[in-house]
């Protein structure tokens, strides 16, 4: 049964291993036992332009931070990464793990009144799988072979293989639920009113400079949210950003730039946040075509790269060294390995190997933001150069990098936040059938050895599994991922309640509420 | 000033406003070699790239697309964002007022400021107070925007001494001295650079006036220094003045748009920056028309005051 | 020629200029050998100092040297920003010599279309063909001759209108002289000295509009040591070490007001009307 899966891991992160990796975030999270004080208005500032308010059509930090605010999905993300009942009440499974059952909890309605179903549910689900409706999160949901209404409103998901980690695959940022009819008739609608059963209700949206929301006094949870109304605040000018946090015209900032931090959290009446995480910067590959189909080449880059100087240079010392695999010590099945170092005349070996003996041009792309993937590319730039590497940098507008480059370029700066498990992070980026398949690496050992982990059952079992996949990656380097980052954000201090948590995507902003102090808005 | 002379050079702005149109639409459709190539870089599917010709309808014969496009126009249609799918007239148009606001209050804080300080430096030219004015004009007007805003940002807005807010956009409608405070960096970033400008010239045609027939006349007729300043020189030198004030429209039209973008002000400059980092075509050709139109407004009602004033004042 | 020179540098403006003009030479022709280090080397152990023995004007976020980035970046600031105005001033001065001296009904619409242009702000024009043609330092310089073209065009015209009806341009047609040649031998070295005040104003606009494309991240790309690029990057750490962004502001400001300067001082001297 499911809770199988989650005793274990419950188990896992009650150890000491795993309470120092996430910190002091984890009893903060257990605790609920002071009285919050209702009412207020929270600002929150984004850099980026939440543009898709639909929220099955979501990428951006910015936009998941909207759609948790106005919409609800079968489950959510909790503190450890386990899912929690969200519109799904609970859930039960076959034994061989392939067919699901959501019980949704009775009384939840959307904020136009009308009351949830299974319908909906169904519908909305559908929706994202479906190819024509062009929802980034389409591949994220897991192996889903079918699904559709059970007996007593139920929601019955069948996947095509055993797939333990369904719940969590249904916490995706963008398996929200919204009502059947608009959804399958007039998805547009969604563009600009949200219609959810979210915390909050959308008042207005100006996705450039202001997003408004207030209190859904018929949220399904009663008790919260404690906030009246949150301001999403867009500043494109990471800047003016932190001084508006200084000057108290902001009071959470969601993305702190690692040079600002110890001037800004050391600033009077802000605390800083820090937080462990997964999340990561890498130097996406074609490993499709040349030059970086030869695995020499890309050997011979990696080779180039001092990784604890990239840490102070692009991380300002805020983060932990990457030696090419997307795994660190926030997940749970993290393989240790000796770190990379840098070694200049082998590299200069292998490229000539590879046929590039008087060395090779080639363009990195970096959008620029955030920042650091700028400072990334030069610093690649500048230390690949003694092996012969002649790196042009090219920067670019985000939207401009998501819309041209992202998933389709040869050789460019990616970005990404943690994922709730390795599974979800490998299906994510690197198996011939993921959904962001932008190395293409395709390499059919790694596909199997992702494919065996997801239907094992037993922990040790599936742990070897991952550790050999972690190994695969390390030695054949379809990216090179250098550096992990630590979550840095800031908050004013008479903000209660509020976490960074490592996954990056989920912000809990119903359990914020205002202490003594906070101005009266 | 006749109706016949508001009526040719009402036509005159229309003419202009077409070929505006002309330029701009030139620039950024027909210009690129592929303008889906442009909006969806070298790596699109084919696929995806018939589907915006398709959609923009960029298969076309080039004067069908522009004129497709300036129907639309007149008849109060400038089509959808390519980025949001709503409207763009209404977000170009509220954008606009508030970049006027900017404006306008920017070319208040000159005319105050700027008018002064030009006759006051041409009074005593030569002289320490002309030295030190005409070096605050150089330095003025040899400033990027962006230096000048990041500077007063760095100075004033940090924490120490926090004298205004680093951006925000207060509406002064909801509450007008939050709202100027608000706007006070953005106002006096553009104001210094203008002043810098307008100082100048004030002080040059007060030179050049002071110094005419006429002025010189009135010295000796024994009219006091300040009759003459005031009744001669200073309206004299007010016809140039407004010249420059109309030519500074297009410095704040320029200068506004680095500026809203640093102090993230949600004006119709930072709107272009926007349109053009997202490749949204239809939003940059509604801003551009939008934006360089209203110069050739401000000019033409210039142009009308000149002529209106020099007629007036000429020979006193 | 020694004679302009001598009046310009009496004047305290020309002088000025004229001095700063020579520093930025200097810098120009041998930035690169002047400078202590390689623009783009990275010193790890250096990152954002205040100026020093070691580092004059500091070190920016990577610990590259400021002095030596300034001296290398003068180089494509200045260049650029010259080629630009140069290609404006031939482009525009041709149409509007051209242009002034058919006159009539040619020249009503040529200057239709010079007005519209210049309905529409410099920075605006350039932003609409740097986005269609890449953002890249070499189309911003484009973009940049693009856009002052009108406006040189404008002088030109306005400058050979008032020649043209001289005494000597007529007795050159009444000689029989083909328009080309009156164009060219009569007009063209009369319009010189308007048009060369015009232009070095120009390159003052020229370096702030290069600068702040840069800025805007559609000019120069990293790591080009391009000084409106430098106060882009340098804002993210603008309150750990001021230093890299005053360095490279006052840097294009100074070159701005050489020009500026320059430019007023040449009109002084150039033009007797004025004084």
């Amino acid at each position: 049964m499911t809770r199988i899966r989650k005793l274990d891991r419950r188990k896992f992160f009650s150890t000491t291993a795993a309470v120092s990796v996430l910190g002091l975030t984890i009893p903060m999270w257990a605790s609920q036992a002071f009285a919050a004080k209702r009412g207020g208005t929270l600002r929150i500032s984004v850099n980026t332009s939440p543009s898709k308010l639909n929220p099955l059509l979501q990428r951006l930090s910015s936009e998941y931070l909207l759609g948790e605010l106005l919409y609800s999905g079968l489950v959510r993300l909790g503190p450890n990464m386990e899912a929690v009942p969200d519109l799904a009440e609970s859930w039960t499974s076959s034994a061989d793990l392939t067919v699901w059952t959501f019980k949704l909890r009775a009384g939840a309605k959307f904020h136009n009144g009308q009351a949830v179903t299974a319908n909906d549910v169904v519908t909305c689900l559908r929706a994202i799988l479906d190819k024509k409706t062009g929802s980034p999160g389409r591949r994220n949901l897991g192996p889903i072979d079918s699904i559709n209404e059970g007996a007593g409103g139920t929601v019955v998901i069948k996947t095509k293989v055993s797939y333990g980690d369904l719940p969590i695959a249904m916490a995706y940022t963008t398996a929200k639920i919204a009502p059947a009819d608009i959804v399958s008739n007039d998805l547009e609608r969604l563009s600009r009113e949200a219609i959810g059963t979210g915390p909050f209700k959308l008042v207005s949206y100006e996705p450039d400079r202001l997003i408004v929301v207030e209190k859904n006094s018929d949220y399904f949870l009663p008790e919260y949210p404690y906030l009246d109304r949150v301001e999403v605040m867009v500043f494109p000018d990471q800047a003016a950003e932190m001084a508006a946090l200084i000057s108290g015209e902001v009071d959470v900032a969601l993305q702190v730039p690692p040079a600002e931090y110890k001037r800004v959290s050391a600033s009077s009446g802000i605390d800083g946040m820090r937080t462990k995480s997964g999340r990561f910067i890498d130097i996406v590959m074609a490993n499709d075509r040349p030059p970086f189909n030869d695995r020499r080449v890309r050997e011979a880059l990696s080779l180039t790269l001092d990784r604890q100087a990239m840490i102070d240079f692009v991380a300002e010392g805020y983060g932990t060294q990457g030696n090419d695999v997307p795994v660190n010590e926030a997940y749970r099945h993290f393989r240790k390995v000796a770190d990379k170092k840098p070694d200049i005349a082998k590299a200069k070996k292998l490229l000539a190997e590879a046929g590039y003996p008087n060395g090779i041009d080639l363009t990195l792309v970096a959008s620029v933001k955030p920042g650091y993937r700028k400072t990334l590319a030069v610093t690649v730039r500048e230390m690949a150069k003694a092996a012969g590497f002649n790196i042009k940098v090219e920067t670019m507008p985000h939207g401009t990098y998501l819309k041209q480059v992202w998933k389709k370029g040869d050789f460019y700066v990616g970005f990404y936040n943690m994922q709730p498990t390795e599974d979800a992070l490998f299906k994510l980026l690197f198996t011939s059938d993921a959904a962001w398949n932008e190395t293409r690496w395709n390499n059919k050992d790694f596909d199997k050895l992702v494919e065996s982990a997801r239907t094992t059952t037993d922990v040790a079992e599936r742990s070897k599994l991952y550790k050999d996949a972690q190994k695969l990656m390390s030695d054949d380097i379809p990216a090179l991922v250098p550096v992990f980052f630590d979550l840095l954000g800031a908050k004013r201090n008479y903000v209660e309640n509020f976490h960074l948590h490592p996954r990056g995507a989920t912000f809990s902003l119903e359990k914020v509420s205002l202490g003594s102090g906070a101005p009266k808005r | 000033m006749s109706l016949q002379y508001i009526g040719k050079r009402l036509f005159y702005l229309v003419v202009t406003a077409f070929v505006v149109s002309m330029i701009v639409f030139g620039i950024t459709q027909i210009l690129p070699a592929n303008a889906a190539v442009m909006m969806l870089g070298e790596y699109a599917t084919p696929d995806a790239l018939a589907a915006v010709e398709e959609r923009l309808g960029l298969n076309r014969p080039v004067a069908v697309q522009y004129l497709d496009w300036v129907w639309g126009i007149l008849q109060g249609d400038m089509g959808n964002s390519l980025r949001t799918d709503l409207p763009v007239g209404p977000v170009v148009f509220e954008a606009l007022g508030r970049s006027l606001i900017l404006a306008g209050f920017a070319l208040l804080s000159v005319i105050v400021i700027a008018i002064p300080l030009g006759v006051f430096a041409a009074l005593n030219r030569g002289k320490k107070g002309d030295l030190f004015a005409s070096f605050f004009s150089y330095v003025g007007i040899s400033m990027p925007e962006f230096v000048l805003a990041t500077l007063l940002l760095v100075v004033l807005s940090r924490p120490e001494i926090g004298l205004f807010p680093a951006s925000g956009y207060v509406p002064l409608s909801e509450d007008f001295f939050k709202g100027l405070w608000h706007i006070a960096l953005p106002v006096i970033t553009l104001a210094i650079i203008l002043t810098a400008h307008v100082m100048r010239m004030v002080r040059s045609e007060m030179i050049d006036t002071l110094q005419s027939e006429f002025v010189i006349a009135a010295k000796m007729r024994g009219l006091s220094k300040y009759t003459v300043l005031v009744h001669h020189a200073l309206r004299n030198s007010l016809l140039p003045t407004i010249t420059v004030l109309a030519l500074d429209v297009g410095y704040l039209i320029g200068g506004i748009i680095v500026v809203e973008e640093i102090f993230a002000f949600p004006g119709v400059g930072r709107l272009l920056i926007v349109a053009v980092q997202e490749r949204d075509l239809t939003m940059l050709q509604a801003g551009a028309l939008v934006m360089s139109v209203t110069y050739s407004l401000v000019n033409l009602f210039a142009d009308m005051a000149y002529a209106y004033l020099d007629r007036r004042i000429q020979y006193d | 020629m020694i004679d302009i020179l001598k009046r310009l540098v009496k004047q305290p403006q020309g002088l000025i200029g004229a001095i700063l003009f020579s520093i930025l030479a200097i810098a120009i022709i041998f930035g690169p050998m002047i400078a202590p280090y390689d623009p783009e080397t990275f010193h790890f152990g250096s990152r954002l100092n205040s100026p020093s023995l070691d580092f004059w004007m500091g070190t920016d976020q990577f610990g590259r040297d400021i002095f030596s980035r300034l001296l290398w970046g003068a180089r494509s600031t200045i260049t650029l920003s010259l080629l630009a105005t140069l290609m404006a001033t031939v482009i525009g001065c041709t149409i509007g010599v051209i242009s002034g001296y058919i006159g009539g009904r040619f020249d009503e619409i040529v200057m239709r279309f010079i007005d519209a242009a210049m309905a529409i702000p410099n920075l605006l024009f350039s932003l609409m063909v740097v986005t269609v043609l890449g953002s890249n330092a070499t189309n911003a310089m484009i973009a940049i001759g693009i856009a002052f073209t009108p406006g040189m065009a404008r002088v030109a015209r306005s400058v050979t209108l008032s020649v043209r009806t001289l005494d000597f341009v007529a007795a050159a047609d009444a000689r029989g002289e083909s328009g080309l040649w009156i164009t060219a031998r009569e007009i063209t070295p009369n319009i010189l000295a308007s048009v060369i005040v015009e232009g070095t104003i120009r390159v003052a606009f020229a370096i702030m509009l290069l600068a702040t494309l840069s800025f805007l991240g559609l000019g120069a790309q990293p790591p080009a040591p391009e000084w409106g690029l430098m106060v882009s990057e340098a804002r993210e750490f603008m309150f750990k070490s001021g230093w890299t962004i005053f360095w490279p502001g006052i840097a294009i400001a100074t070159v701005a007001l050489t020009f500026n300067l320059l430019g007023d001082a040449l009109r002084d001297v150039l033009n007797p009307k004025t004084h």
